[in-house]
């Protein structure tokens, strides 16, 4: 299996820690003593999960799963095994979120994904698996979206699945307004039917002349007998994947940053035929039309902000909504987004969950929101999103409750192979080192200048001194050597 | 153009901090550059040149860069016609009457020094001609100066051979010439035209039009060069007899068919590890292009497993002209070249992007880069014979051997060590510097 050394070397490029996953990671593992939530099934106290070439092979209560002979068996006794948490929309792997141009729909994420972006890492250390890579909605009609394993050199190594979804944006651009934005939408879809019809009569007359006969028919009729002669490869890539998006191969992704956003929303996806693969990505007031996407049946991806704030033009009250809560009741399935930016716990997907559960939201709805719905809304639920024999073994393993804000994310498994040990992030341990007061680093760094100055001084009296209780021993071990 | 600016004055304010400690080193490192023989001169001797025109040259020391990396102390190199005919030790050979001989026995006889990323083909009024984002049909052979004072800086610097390119303000500027450093004609200096065609993965031509990021850049380059892929692929088809259809001549793509025979290679600014390894893949791995990786700084030595993969008889990596990454995140500096290296990367050389880095200074570049860790005989090899493999001239230039081209500098020791200068500088066989005889240049 080629990917794993790369992926493994992948952990050593972000974390620059070369040593911790060099070897090739065992092909088969058992996972044993954890609490395992599985999402979808009963959650098992003391649980054995059994991962075989990267395949989940076998769930169940500790003792009662037979591991194979020759699996290699970690003790997670006390921890916490989740699927891993899917990062439902995401352009910070980027290196922008959006192209000039309004209508894009030849470009793929492929060509700006950055591997060594400190993004995925800090993703990794969050518990998420897989990050759904997306244009932002500063567009009209944006690339194509792809799944990716935040571990990887290469963006063929990352990729989990390409070819998902495409950036659609009701909500107005940068600069323009909604009119602008929408005829745009409009207008697109306008000349792929114009692209398609010159296409299919000039494949008409294409076909007609390798058989030798004229083309007597009216225009209308040439298109009409030449949309089947049409072939895939006839098409260029813009016209192409506009097409795939109407047979519903990509599903659109459609942004709406406002309640009044929605209605368009429906109304052109529908014009197209694609509300049935629509995923509503939600900002500002978009709860306020909740009702009318749970009209759809379609789920929805919550920005990272939960909380909407308005205050009341009349009586000047702020009033506060709790976002998911409005649509949990409406119905409507959601994917919660954590927050890149900032300092704020909104970085995390659990926070998220936890707060959904701190606002009335069921806790199981909540957890499936960080895992298992993201997966359904891109079409990989048959392989991720929840732990269930068959699946990609991408498992995230907790210190205690995922909802607890004190649990930590000890490991994560992606295809079964170890991508992340807290235990070896170095750049984690750094960041919590850093903590230290100025002071106390100069007194630290005093200690240890203070040996050496010593010892240049050929003053070894001085240099016990100067050295407190632990430094005793090395300075000891300098004279012998002299 | 003023970020570059600011780059190009940060680049010499570390280099000059760097390089006042890389003599200290470099100096102490190489017993064998014998510091003292800076003080003597070389003796030159010029005899009426017959029908074919010998010169002998006597050399205290000859690093030949050929296969088997012979040093030779104490050797002659023998010349006819601008053609190398004999590397041999001195001892026990007899010059021909009347064949012209330099006598360099206390100096070191260096092959040309290569440089893969020059900007001064028309003395740089011709950087850019930034019509689209990817311009195909450019040629910098249209510009080609041959007795610039770019030109006589590159001799001063034992520069030979250089790759005029131009910049980087979009992603596809036109093609690079291969030119020898000395000559009087066009014709005369020019070795290949097409020398490369120049790509830009990124940073730079993000500032076209009203601005462009890495999906649009990508997308629309791999557009352009897919379109010349089955230009030269019809032509094939054609020429082979498998098709009957006679493509239409394109004077925009038509200069791609040695890029896709493999008769030259593309030479990408690209940097950092995302560009980097776009180029990789995109161009190296799935459109089957032989590549130069031009400047390969700013962290992009993360790819180094990359490069090992794609095969580095595809990817030939030249760094330059940053020395040093200082990693935010890890609060560390790393050597560029060094980590290279160090990720087993062979096929190493290094480059100036003249005049960002003045030509001269071509050895400086790669005593800093021993500074940093990297090997210096290694280093000697990135300035010759490896920039002769990237530019694919490796047949031609780039070591001292029969057959290959007579071009040399005479070096007061070891290039590497910045303490050493060029006594000498020889082009096809002609002199076309001498310190003593032109005086010290710069």
């Amino acid at each position: 299996m080629k990917l794993m050394y790369p992926l493994a070397a992948a952990i050593a490029v972000c974390a620059m820690s070369s040593s911790t996953l060099a070897q090739m990671p065992p092909s088969k593992i058992a996972l044993s003593g954890a609490r395992i939530i599985p999402i979808i099934g009963d959650e098992i106290e003391e649980g054995t999960i059994v991962i075989e070439r990267g395949k989940i092979t076998a769930i169940g209560v500790m003792g009662e799963v037979d591991i194979p002979f020759d699996a290699m068996e970690m003790d997670l006794e006390g921890m916490v095994i989740m699927p891993g948490f899917i990062h439902a929309a995401s352009a910070d792997g980027l290196d922008r979120d959006n192209e000039s141009l309004p209508v894009t729909p030849y470009l793929d994420v492929y060509d700006a994904v950055d591997p060594s972006s400190l993004f995925f890492e800090q993703a990794l250390r969050s518990g998420i698996t897989a990050v759904h890579v997306i244009q932002g909605p500063n567009t009209v009609i944006g690339g194509v979206s792809r799944l990716v394993r935040p571990i990887g050199l290469s963006m063929d190594e990352m990729s989990i699945r390409g070819d998902l979804a495409m950036v659609i944006s009701t909500s107005p651009r940068n600069g323009f307004d909604r009119m602008a934005q929408l005829a745009t939408l409009r207008e697109a879809f306008i000349d792929l039917d114009n692209a398609i019809d010159s296409l299919a009569e000039r494949r008409y007359e294409e076909e007609q002349e390798k058989k030798d006969e004229d083309v007597n028919v009216s225009p209308q009729e040439a298109r009409d007998l030449g949309r089947e002669l049409i072939r895939d490869e006839d098409y260029n890539d813009g016209v192409y994947n506009l097409v795939r998006l109407r047979r519903g191969e990509l599903s659109p992704w459609v942004y709406t940053g406002a309640a009044m956003d929605v209605a368009p929303a429906i109304e052109i996806m529908g014009s197209q035929d694609v509300l049935e693969n629509t995923v509503f990505v939600v900002g500002g007031d978009a709860h306020k039309a909740s009702g009318q996407i749970a009209s759809t049946g379609r789920p929805v991806v919550l920005g990272p902000n939960l909380l909407y704030r308005e205050r009341d033009p009349m009586t000047g009250r702020l009033d506060e909504v709790f976002v998911p809560k409005q649509f949990h009741d409406a119905g409507v399935t959601f994917a919660l987004l954590p927050s890149q930016s900032g300092a704020f716990a909104e970085r995390y997907p659990t926070f998220q969950a936890a707060q959904c559960v701190r606002n009335g939201i069921p806790r199981q709805t909540a957890l499936e929101a960080i895992t298992i719905n993201a997966a359904n809304m891109l079409g990989v639920g048959d392989s991720l999103g929840s732990i269930e024999v068959g699946k990609t073994a991408n498992l995230v393993v907790l210190s205690g409750d995922p909802l607890d804000f004190n649990s930590w994310v000890e490991k994560s498994f992606i295809d079964g192979i170890l991508a992340y040990d807290r235990e070896k992030d170095t750049r984690l341990k750094q960041l919590l080192d850093a903590g230290k007061s100025g002071e106390e680093e100069a007194e630290d760094e005093a200690e240890e200048n203070g040996d050496e100055a010593a010892d240049a001084a050929e003053a070894p009296a001085d240099a016990e001194t100067g050295g407190d209780a632990g430094s005793d021993g090395d300075g000891s071990g300098n004279g012998e050597g002299r | 153009m003023n970020r570059d600016r600011y780059q190009f004055r940060l680049q010499r304010l570390l280099g000059a901090a760097a390089i006042g400690a890389a003599c200290f080193t470099a100096s102490a490192d190489s017993s064998t550059a014998e510091a003292e023989s800076v003080e003597t001169k070389t003796n030159v001797t010029t005899q009426k040149a017959d029908a074919i025109d010998v010169l002998v040259i006597y050399a205290g020391k000859v690093t030949t860069m050929d296969g088997d990396d012979r040093v030779i102390n104490n050797a002659v190199v023998v010349v006819e016609d601008g053609k190398i005919v004999e590397v041999r030790k001195a001892k026990g050979y007899k010059e021909p009457k009347d064949a012209e001989v330099i006598d360099a026995r206390d100096s070191w006889l260096v092959p040309g020094i290569v440089e893969l990323h020059n900007h001064t083909a028309g003395a740089l009024r011709d950087l850019n001609d930034s019509v689209y984002l990817t311009n195909p049909g450019l040629r910098t052979l249209e510009i080609v100066a041959p007795e610039t004072e770019e030109v006589r800086r590159a001799q001063v610097g034992g520069v030979t051979a250089a790759m005029l390119i131009p910049g980087s303000g979009t992603n596809m500027s036109g093609f690079g010439t291969l030119v020898k450093m000395g000559g009087s004609s066009v014709d005369e200096v020019v070795m290949r035209a097409p020398g490369s065609i120049k790509i830009a993965q990124a940073g730079n031509p993000e500032g076209y039009w009203f601005g462009v990021g890495r999906s649009f850049m990508n997308y629309n380059t791999r557009q352009t060069l897919e379109e010349a892929k089955a230009y030269h692929e019809a032509w094939v088809a054609y020429e082979n007899g498998e098709s009957e259809e006679k493509p239409e001549y394109s004077i925009v793509f038509d200069d791609f068919r040695g890029l896709f025979a493999r008769e030259y290679p593309a030479t990408v600014h690209t940097q950092a590890y995302q560009l980097v390894m776009t180029t990789i893949d995109m161009l190296a791995n799935k459109l089957g292009i032989r590549v130069v990786l031009d400047h390969s700084t700013i962290g992009a030595f993360r790819t180094a497993q990359l490069v090992a993969e794609a095969g580095e008889e595809n990817v030939i990596t030249m760094v330059g002209p940053r020395a040093l990454y200082f990693d935010r995140m890890d609060r560390r500096i790393f050597g560029e070249v060094a980590r290279w290296h160090l990720g087993g990367v062979n096929r190493l050389g290094i480059n100036t992007d003249a005049p960002v880095v003045p030509q001269e200074e071509l050895t400086n570049q790669a005593a800093l880069a021993v500074w940093l860790g990297w090997e210096p005989y290694k280093a000697l090899r990135g300035l010759t014979i490896v920039g002769a493999e990237a530019a694919m001239a490796e047949d031609q230039i780039g070591s001292i051997e029969a057959g290959k081209d007579a071009d040399f500098g005479i070096w007061t020791g070891n290039p590497v060590d910045p303490t050493s200068w060029v006594k000498m500088t020889i082009v096809n066989g002609k002199v076309v510097y001498d310190a003593e005889r032109d005086g010290r240049r710069f």
